[in-house]
């Protein structure tokens, strides 16, 4: 570090005082103080000053609404819509009328993406039994999700809007059908920040053979500021965008690049008095950080043979599995909202996407890693401050789709959802179908209520956690959602 | 900064602006306080469409007037008035209020019952719903005399005056003019995108005549940048992208559109041409091709081409983005608010919202083919014609050796590797693996069109190799997409509740009944064109305001009126309403003329301030709304690439064209449903500027994502600038950013044999001035460093430095 010129540099108490004055200054309007001017003067109880300040770091940790129940999320996204009546709603009554056109009154003003309205209805040729002391019914194709059935509350009449997949999407992750409105996690993100220094607060993972349909707006931050959207973590090359140095620039070559910037980028900030620099400078050292900290992150040699065989996951393969293990990690680290996306649930009947061999492979991709990671974070004692949920889109309608095998199309009136820990009542099954499994008759909840539940537990008012955007006060539930106080433990 | 604590501690609890953290409680405000908490929770009984026992309280009128139980309120006594006994469930009279819902908080409550003991304001506006809006924006634009001013030697023309007079209100004195490198890199950034050239400043810094600003400005306003840089602002709020969005987000070709836009703004259009143009050109009489062309402003909706979509749905969302964004575009209304209900704040009821939607209801979305003066001056179209005769022709002669075809095109199919299946096309791999005789039609065209265009193919029948070889000359055409009136108009419906399955009355286009009223040719029917001439009517009092504000606030960081997109009731009143007015009066009296105005508003004293944060102005006016100085703002994500290639002598200065694309990290696409094609450029399309990469709508070149520009998705009249560690590691390891520093390294190595005049030049480069002492030494200690870490070796240790001088913050920043 050059040490003549020190003598001009502001210090690093006045480089914070700088940049935190300069945050309510400048960003009252729009950025993260919006959060914070609505987050923290609705309770005074939580109005501490936070620590480390949201000034250098618009990511840093601060209080929400009330205490929280979780303190990070894990969303297992299951892509394509996964058959609720195949994986935990049996029917016998469906199984009873397989093969009959569906009773119009069931239909009469209803629209489906494939299907027709005299499409007949299509029994379940799975098998399913109660497991665990709470007796959660789970079928044969989730054997490893079985052993884990008293930890798990499941949601058995959720109902969503949209019945197409890039839309239903964008709904589950962001309450809009529409393209670019903020995702759940950078909403998190926008109202708690994240307790992770030096990675990013909201990740999102990818894997089976081709990413989820809609692409990024999916993690997006919408018009929230780009620092609440979902980063990305591969896993070939370096886990994060341009993570790595380019070629000939060594580790300590970087720490003294990053010390030159910043040097410089202090004396400006001396001669202008802009707190702009000071984030700026904040921002070089986390980047320095991230460096080392993904890449760590992502080192799998640490962890037992016994903890790979529990999630059934190799180093060196990518996988669910893998993405379950490191999602374990990531929470481990603070980071607040870990997302991963594993395809395609989409069985609408054709070669590859039957319910038959195609749902075989998909629940065997992904049985094994989910339970492993409810397991997992039990046994470490995460789980209780962690929330984990798993579901998709939307669920599959009790009708078969006439396709060239057996299928069935989008079905947005029930599916099911599981979630686990983080303040939910664990062995409890919520809400229930008729007899056909077509609509939700008990306990019914809809993705916006949920949005306003994974806020609650997280310490957010879904009703005050807003954003002004083309003259509105925006909210992830829109101008719907109700907390289900029944799944709270 | 232990004195700081209680006054940030302050600031939490308030929730005000920070300028009023030390004042008193702020008075209630009517339509600030109070109006929102009657339409959150009492109008929807007690409003225009229900008065439950006579009760309306949307308006103050109502509220004042009482209903059948008599008056609501008594003017200070909140603690007797029937509305504060009812709402607290008090009153013998009526049950507790609202009957359903969530109660009113405390806090609510106290509001009201402060509003009532003050003595019940509100003002004339508020009274009534009717046609008339006292509100600020829909007044029409005067032309406000010019304030006195106590120093009358510092402006130079209208604006200043108008900046200075309230700066001396709060005995504020504006800053002195930047340093001359500043400004000639501040102002070339803001009209061209660009920074200047060493020589340019310092030919500029040496101009000691007393024009050398203004021709400086004349110069940068002619130059074809200007377009482009203009031309992107265009572009975010007519959600450009290269893609249909949604869930396969398919690609498209538009990009004439953004041609036709930046040639539009560097010929000078008249806003209210352009306006017109954008918005019905396909209605003009005759139209050109260029009018055609730039209703493509209103094709950049998303479409989904998901299997087993309701089309209707998703045209009726893009008709309601279209609405939506000419409403922000133009009026700065939030007209989206009206979709579902009548809006909230603003006199916009929904029925006038589906009069909107009518008029952009009615037009079909061709896709046509637009030649370029070239292509047409030489005969492409011609041409193509003739080869695609011949292709016919030949085609017909090839039909006549089908079995001989047939018979080849088995044999292929028995001897294609498993390699090469998995290189089929996903239709024809399909295809490929079905028997010969159990292919359908389709299938079977699919698999032979492929197979005639193999090498083998070509080789056994010299006609197809002919065939190829034509197809190879065949003049390839550009196509736009573009919007034209459907002959027989669509109907359309008030939707319930926004729900377009739930169709409510029927009407016709129309517009606001607070606003001027349209002239329309045609009796009875108001058209897409009326509208358009409506839009930039002389007497639209919006128009010219929310075009002016947003010209300033990309020249200030912030608008006069800070809600850019929200002129109505709900957004923020202007700082300077006269200076917006005079704006706005001038931008008509020069006739929409842009450039002129952008003239006025950079050669002013209030522009060229420095933009040093000056401790009297940080404690008397934070945010530096009076703009006692010009403001640092970080450089939006094109221009960030642009700077960056230009310092590194790398930039490819063609205007216009296709869009192109640049290296990007590996692995964009693995979190997208299709993978996206991205062949990185190897020519001079590698340093294109940054309006010209390829947009995918579902993943975004990441360095533009990084650097907040905009999805494409909405319309967007304001960026975000974030301050985050993924931009630090983009500009410090992305690929093109490194290739930048080792340009810029080689130049600097060029210039001089000696490494102080080396670095003082990449230096200067970068930043247009020169380095302060204290900079000058960190900068011959950089060179020692990175000299000694790279054994002496020129290029890479000039690489290192120059990665360092690319990275500061004032090289991405504008002063």
């Amino acid at each position: 570090m050059p040490t003549n010129p020190q003598s001009q540099l502001p210090n690093p108490e006045l480089l914070l005082f700088a940049a935190r004055r300069h945050f309510f200054q400048q960003c009252r309007v729009g950025l993260g103080a919006m959060a914070l001017g609505s987050l923290l003067t609705e309770e005074g109880a939580h109005a501490a000053m936070p620590s480390p300040s949201v000034a250098d770091d618009p990511l840093a940790p601060r209080p929400g609404h009330h205490p929280p129940k979780a303190k990070s999320v894990i969303f297992l996204f299951m892509a394509g819509g996964p058959s609720q009546l195949e994986l935990f709603d049996p029917k016998p009554r469906l199984q009873e009328l397989s093969g009959e056109v569906i009773p119009e009154s069931f239909v009469a003003s209803k629209r489906f993406a494939f299907i027709k309205k005299d499409a007949k209805l299509l029994g379940s040729v799975r098998k399913f039994a109660q497991h665990g002391e709470s007796g959660q019914t789970i079928s044969e194709c989730l054997p490893h999700l079985a052993q884990v059935a008293d930890e798990i509350c499941t949601l058995r009449a959720m109902k969503t809007d949209v019945f197409n997949h890039g839309p239903a999407k964008f709904f589950m992750n962001t309450g809009s059908p529409l393209f670019g409105r903020p995702s759940m996690g950078a909403w998190v993100t926008y109202g708690i920040g994240s307790q992770s220094r030096d990675l990013p607060g909201f990740v999102v993972l990818q894997s089976g053979p081709r990413g989820p349909r809609g692409g990024g707006p999916n993690w997006g931050s919408g018009f929230l500021p780009t620092t609440y959207q979902g980063v990305p973590l591969r896993n070939k090359g370096a886990p994060i965008l341009n993570l790595d140095n380019p070629e000939g620039i060594a580790a300590a070559d970087q720490q003294r690049f990053i010390g030159a910037v910043n040097d410089f980028n202090r004396l400006r900030f001396a001669e202008t008095g802009d707190g702009e620099i000071a984030t700026r400078i904040a921002a070089y050292e986390m980047a320095f950080r991230m460096q080392s900290s993904a890449p760590e992150l992502m080192d799998l040699s640490g962890e037992s043979a016994e903890t790979l065989a529990l999630y059934g996951c190799e180093p060196g393969k990518p996988s669910f599995a893998m993405n379950c293990l490191l999602a374990r990690r990531l929470v481990e680290r603070g980071v607040r909202f870990v997302q991963l996306y594993h395809t395609d649930w989409d069985h609408h009947g054709n070669k590859g996407t039957e319910l038959g061999e195609s749902l075989d492979k998909i629940c065997h991709e992904t049985d094994q890693g989910a339970a492993a990671l409810v397991l997992d974070l039990k046994r470490r004692g995460l789980l209780k401050d962690t929330l984990v949920i798993w579901g998709g889109e939307f669920g599959r309608t009790p009708q078969g789709e006439p396709r060239d095998m057996i299928g069935r199309d989008h079905h947005i009136e029930s599916f099911t959802m599981w979630l686990a820990g983080g303040g939910v009542k664990p062995g409890l099954a919520l809400g229930k179908t008729d007899d056909i499994g077509y609509y939700g008759v008990e306990d019914v909840v809809h993705v916006h209520d949920l949005h306003a539940t994974v806020l609650h537990l997280l310490g957010l008012d879904h009703l005050k956690l807003t954003f002004r955007f083309q003259g509105r006060d925006f909210r992830l539930t829109d101008v719907h959602g109700h907390v289900v106080h029944k799944l709270l433990a | 900064m232990y004195f700081f604590r209680p006054a940030l501690g302050a600031i939490f609890f308030a929730g005000l602006d920070f300028l009023a953290i030390a004042a008193e409680p702020a008075e209630v405000d009517y339509l600030r306080d109070i109006k929102p908490i009657f339409a959150a929770h009492c109008t929807a009984c007690h409003g225009p469409k229900k008065q439950e026992n006579g009760l309306r309280l949307d308006a103050a009128q109502g509220i004042f007037a009482g209903g059948d139980n008599g008056p609501a309120i008594m003017a200070g006594k909140s603690a007797k008035s029937l509305l504060i006994e009812a709402i607290r469930g008090t009153s013998e009279v009526v049950s507790q209020m609202p009957p359903k819902g969530n109660p009113l908080s405390t806090e609510q409550i106290a509001l009201l019952a402060r509003w009532i003991d003050a003595g019940p304001k509100a003002p004339n506006e508020a009274l009534a719903q009717s046609a008339q809006s006292s509100h600020w924006s829909f007044q029409p634009v005067v032309r406000p005399p010019l304030p006195l001013v106590k120093d009358p030697a510092w402006p130079r023309g209208a604006i200043d005056a108008f900046i200075l007079a309230a700066l001396e209100k709060q005995k504020l004195v504006p800053s002195p003019e930047a340093e001359r490198p500043t400004l000639i890199r501040r102002v070339s950034l803001d009209l061209v995108g660009l920074p200047p050239a060493p020589e340019e400043v310092a030919a500029f810094a040496g101009d000691q005549s007393p024009d050398a600003y203004e021709r400086l400005i004349d110069r940068l306003l002619a130059s074809p940048h200007y377009g482009e840089r203009w031309g992107r602002h265009w572009l975010d709020m007519a959600r450009y992208a290269d893609s249909n969005g949604y869930t396969r987000d398919f690609g498209r070709q538009i990009w004439k559109y953004r041609e036709w836009v930046i040639d539009a703004i560097n010929r000078g259009q008249p806003f209210d041409q352009f306006t017109i143009d954008q918005i019905a050109g396909d209605m003009l009489p005759q139209p050109t091709q260029e009018q055609l062309v730039a209703t493509g402003f209103h094709r950049n909706t998303l479409i989904n081409e998901e299997g087993g979509t309701d089309q209707e749905q998703f045209r009726i969302e893009a008709v309601a983005d279209r609405v939506n964004t000419t409403g922000s575009v133009w009026l700065g209304l939030t007209l989206g608010c009206a979709r579902c209900h009548t809006h909230k704040y603003d006199p916009i009821t929904q029925t006038e919202y589906y009069q909107f939607f009518a008029l952009l209801n009615n037009c079909d979305e061709p896709q046509i083919e637009v030649p370029s003066k070239l292509q047409v001056a030489r005969g492409d179209l011609e041409r193509r014609e003739q080869v695609r005769a011949e292709i016919k022709r030949l085609e017909a002669e090839q039909e006549r050796l089908r079995p001989e075809l047939e018979a080849k095109q088995q044999a292929w199919e028995a001897e294609v590797t498993p390699q090469e299946r998995a290189r089929l096309p996903g239709p024809v791999q399909v295809a490929y693996d079905m028997k010969f005789a159990d292919r359908d039609a389709k299938q079977k065209k699919l698999i032979e069109d492929y197979y005639k265009g193999t090498e083998a193919a070509r080789q056994a029948f010299p006609l197809l190799q002919q065939i190829f070889q034509l197809r190879e000359q065949e003049p390839k055409i550009a196509t736009t997409m573009i919007l034209r009136e459907r002959a027989k108009p669509r109907e359309t419906f008030v939707h319930k509740r926004g729900d377009f399955l739930d169709p409510g009355a029927k009407v016709t286009g129309g517009v606001l009944a607070v606003m001027p009223s349209i002239d329309h040719a045609d009796e009875g029917m108001v058209s897409r064109l009326d509208f358009a001439r409506w839009l930039v009517a002389a007497d639209n009092p919006l128009t010219p305001r929310v075009a002016m504000n947003r010209d300033w606030q990309k020249f200030f960081g912030r608008g006069l009126v800070e809600t850019e997109d929200d002129f109505g009731t709900q957004g923020s009143k202007p700082s300077h309403p006269e200076l917006l007015d005079w704006l706005a009066r001038e931008f008509i009296h020069r006739g929409w003329d842009v450039k002129t105005m952008h003239r006025q508003i950079v050669c002013s004293n209030t522009y060229r301030q420095s933009s040093e944060v000056r401790s009297d102005l940080a404690a008397a006016d934070p945010q530096n709304k009076l703009l006692g100085r010009q403001a640092r703002l970080r450089l939006d994500a094109e221009i960030v690439r642009d700077v960056a290639l230009a310092i590194g002598g790398l930039l490819t200065e063609t205007i216009g064209g296709p869009s192109v694309f640049p290296p990007q990290p590996e692995g964009v696409f693995d979190f997208t449903q299709d993978p996206k094609p991205w062949k990185a450029a190897t020519g001079g399309d590698r340093y294109r500027r940054g309006m010209y990469t390829h947009f995918w709508r579902s993943s975004p070149y990441p360095m533009l994502l990084t650097f907040d520009a905009p999805g494409g998705n909405v319309t967007c009249t304001r960026r975000l600038r974030s301050n985050t560690p993924l931009q630090s590691l983009t500009l410090a390891n992305d690929q093109a950013f490194f290739e930048c520093a080792q340009a810029l390294a080689i130049r600097a190595i060029d210039h001089s044999a000696d490494d102080a005049n080396r670095a003082e030049y990449a230096f200067r480069l970068c930043l247009a001035r020169e380095p302060t002492s204290a900079e000058r030494e960190l900068l011959s200690r950089l060179v020692a460093d990175e000299t000694k870490a790279t054994s002496g070796e020129p290029a890479a240790a000039w690489t290192r430095i120059c990665r360092v001088l690319l990275n500061l913050d004032e090289t991405i920043t504008r002063e």
